[in-house]
C-alpha cells in the first residue's frame, strides 16, 4: 500500500516537474562567444546595410528571403537609426565603409533641412518627427567623436533647438511639428529625443542641454506610461540610452531607481528570448525566436545601462547579470545571423549575408538594433578573455 | 528575498498547522513525537541539501536564479491553491514506528513541491545558512502542534493551515514578480 502511494506521489511530482520544465522554465541557451566572433559579426552586418546604400541615399529597407523580394516603402525615423548605427561602427571597428554609409544618409538628411530660424530640423518629404531628429543628433554626436571633426556643431546645436521646441513644459515630447508641434506622441520619439538632448550634453557641456533631457527624462520616470495610456512601463532602450549618456551629477535616485526598473525589462525579454528553440514543443510554449529588432533593442538597452552600472555604485549589484545578459544576447544573436554559406543558397546572396531575419524577412533596423547590441558585448566579452 | 519574506515564504511552504491535520498520532490524539522529529530533522536536512546545490542544480537546469523564480511562484501559487482547497491532506498509510517519520511524515507530507522549489530558490539567492534556518523555524512550528488535540484546536489549525495557504499564493506571487523584474 505505501509503495503504490509513494509510485503515485512521485508519478504526480515527475510529471508536473516536466510541465514547469517545458512550459514554465526551458533552458536558457546561451553559446559559447568570444570577442572576435562579435566583431566579425557586427562587420557582416554593417556590411549588409552599406551594401544597400542606394544612390539617392537612402538604404535598401526589407528584404524577403523566401520570395527574393525587396520591400517597397521607406521609415525616415529608421533612416536616422541607420545613421546613428553606422558611427556608432565606425566609432567601435574603425571601419571606413561604415563611415561613407553613414555620410551618405547623413547628406541625404541635410539636403532636406529646414530652418526655421530660431531651430533647424531635419524635414524628409512630409514629416519633421522629433524622433528622427534625436537619432540624426545622436549620430552626429558619434561622428563628432569618432572623426574630431566639428563641422556640423551649428546644425548640431540647430536640430537640438528643435528638439526643445517640441518638448511640452512636463517634459513630454510631440512626435510631429506641423505648424507647430502636435499633441500627439509616439512610442519612441519621447526616448530618442531624450536621448539626443542628453548626447548633446556630454559634446557641449555648460549650454543646458542635459537638463533639457532631463525635463523628458523625468516625464518618462514618472508620468509617460499613464499619460502615454499604456497599462504597463514600456521597455524603452531609449530611455536607458538617455540615462547611460546622461551627465553623472544629473543621476537622482529617482531616475537610477528607473534605470534599475528598465534593466529588469530588459532582462526578462533577454531570458524569455534565451528560451526560444522555435522547434518541437519549445515552439507552442515559446512560439519562434523573436524579431531581430524586438530582441536587439532589449540587448541594447540592458547594454547601455550596464554602462551606468559600472560607473555608479547605486547599480553596481546589477552588473554581473547584466554582463551575463549581453553576452548571452551577442551570442545568440551570432549564432542566429546568415552566414555566406547559408546566404550562398539564397535568391540573393549579397541580401542576406550578414542579415537577421524573423520568419523569412529582415528590416534594416534588424541589424541596427542588433549592432549595437553586439557592440554593447564587446567589452564585457574582452574583458573576460583578458581575465578581468 | 528579505529575511523576513525568506521565512513567511519557508513557514507557509512547510505549512506546520496544515501538516498537523496528517500526523500519525497515538491512540490519545496527540501527534507521535517521534516520527514528527525525525521527519521535521529530515525536511530540515533536505533544505539544506537543496540550497547548497542550488547552484549546481540551476547551471546544470540551464536555468537563471532570476528565471527559476518565476517557476517557484508558479509551483507556489498551484501548491498553495490546493493546499487551501485541501485544508487537511490526504491520510496516508504508515511505516511501522519510528519510520513513519520519512514515510509519511518526511515525505510527502513536509518535502511537498514548493518546499523543493522553495530551497533551491532561496539556496541561490539567501544562501544555505538562512534558507535552512528559516525551514527549521518552520518544523520548530510543526513539533510545537504535536499537542494539539480535541474537535475545537484542530477546527482553528485548519483554518490557520488555510490562511498560510493564502500566505503562500501571495509569496508565490511576489516571487514571480521579483523574478520577471530581477536583472
Amino acid at each position: 500500500m505505501v509503495r503504490r502511494r509513494l509510485a503515485l506521489h512521485l508519478s504526480v511530482l515527475m510529471l508536473g516537474t516536466a510541465v514547469v520544465r517545458v512550459a514554465v522554465v526551458p533552458a536558457e541557451v546561451c553559446p559559447p562567444v568570444t570577442a572576435a566572433e562579435v566583431r566579425r559579426s557586427i562587420d557582416a552586418a554593417a556590411g549588409w546595410l552599406e551594401r544597400g546604400v542606394q544612390p539617392d541615399g537612402t538604404y535598401l529597407y526589407g528584404y524577403h528571403r523566401d520570395t527574393g523580394v525587396v520591400q517597397a516603402g521607406y521609415n525616415e525615423v529608421r533612416h536616422a537609426g541607420i545613421v546613428m548605427v553606422l558611427y556608432q561602427a565606425y566609432a567601435a571597428t574603425g571601419s571606413a565603409e561604415a563611415l561613407v554609409a553613414a555620410d551618405a544618409g547623413l547628406d541625404r538628411a541635410l539636403g532636406q533641412l529646414f530652418d526655421h530660424g530660431d531651430w533647424v530640423a531635419w524635414a524628409p518629404p512630409g514629416e519633421m518627427t522629433s524622433g528622427g531628429n534625436g537619432l540624426i543628433v545622436a549620430g552626429l554626436v558619434f561622428r563628432r567623436q569618432a572623426t574630431g571633426d566639428h563641422r556640423y556643431d551649428d546644425l548640431m546645436r540647430g536640430i537640438g533647438r528643435f528638439l526643445i521646441a517640441m518638448q511640452f513644459s512636463d517634459g513630454s515630447v510631440s512626435s510631429d511639428w506641423r505648424d507647430g508641434p502636435t499633441p500627439d506622441h509616439s512610442l519612441y520619439s519621447t526616448g530618442e529625443t531624450a536621448w539626443g538632448l542628453a548626447l548633446m550634453g556630454q559634446e557641449f557641456p555648460g549650454e543646458g542641454w542635459g537638463e533639457a533631457a532631463v525635463r523628458t527624462i523625468d516625464y518618462m520616470v514618472t508620468d509617460r506610461d499613464r499619460a502615454e495610456g499604456r497599462f504597463s512601463r514600456l521597455p524603452d532602450h531609449w530611455a536607458a540610452h538617455a540615462l547611460a549618456d546622461l551627465r553623472p551629477d544629473l543621476l537622482t535616485d529617482a531616475r537610477i531607481d528607473y534605470a534599475r526598473r528598465l534593466a529588469g525589462y530588459f532582462s526578462i525579454r533577454l531570458r524569455f528570448e534565451s528560451q526560444r528553440l522555435g522547434t518541437g514543443i519549445n515552439l507552442w510554449v515559446r512560439w519562434y525566436p523573436g524579431t531581430p529588432a524586438g530582441f536587439g533593442t532589449a540587448g541594447e538597452g540592458m547594454g547601455a545601462l550596464r554602462h551606468l552600472a559600472v560607473d555608479d555604485q547605486r547599480l553596481a549589484d546589477l552588473v554581473g547579470g547584466m554582463d551575463d545578459r549581453v553576452v548571452c544576447t551577442a551570442a545568440l544573436m551570432v549564432d542566429r545571423q546568415i552566414t555566406p554559406a547559408e546566404a550562398a543558397s539564397g535568391p540573393h546572396p549579397m541580401l542576406e549575408e550578414g542579415a537577421w531575419f524573423y520568419r523569412g524577412y529582415s528590416q534594416m533596423d534588424d541589424q541596427q538594433h542588433t549592432i549595437t547590441s553586439l557592440l554593447e558585448a564587446l567589452p564585457v566579452l574582452e574583458a573576460r578573455e583578458a581575465g578581468r | 528575498m528579505s529575511g523576513t519574506m525568506l521565512l513567511v515564504a519557508f513557514i507557509a511552504a512547510i505549512n506546520p498547522f496544515r501538516s498537523r491535520g496528517s500526523l500519525p498520532e497515538t491512540p490519545t490524539g496527540n501527534a507521535r513525537v517521534a516520527p514528527v522529529v525525525i521527519g521535521g530533522t529530515l525536511v530540515v536536512g533536505s533544505v539544506a541539501a537543496l540550497a547548497w546545490w542550488s547552484g549546481p542544480v540551476l547551471r546544470a537546469l540551464q536555468i537563471t536564479p532570476e528565471t527559476f523564480k518565476i517557476a517557484v511562484g508558479f509551483v507556489a501559487v498551484l501548491a498553495a491553491g490546493y493546499a487551501f482547497v485541501v485544508a487537511v491532506p490526504t491520510a496516508e498509510p504508515e511505516l511501522p514506528g519510528w519510520r513513519a517519520g520519512i514515510w509519511p511524515v518526511w515525505y510527502p507530507r513536509l518535502l511537498g513541491p514548493e518546499v523543493i522549489a522553495m530551497a533551491l530558490t532561496a539556496g541561490a539567492s539567501n544562501g544555505v545558512a538562512a534558507s535552512t534556518g528559516a525551514a527549521a523555524v518552520a518544523v520548530a512550528g510543526l513539533v510545537a502542534l504535536v499537542p494539539v488535540r480535541g474537535p475545537v484546536p484542530r477546527r482553528l489549525v485548519v483554518w490557520l493551515g488555510r490562511i498560510l495557504s493564502a500566505a503562500l499564493v501571495v509569496v508565490g506571487i511576489w516571487l514571480t514578480i521579483d523574478g520577471i523584474r530581477d536583472v
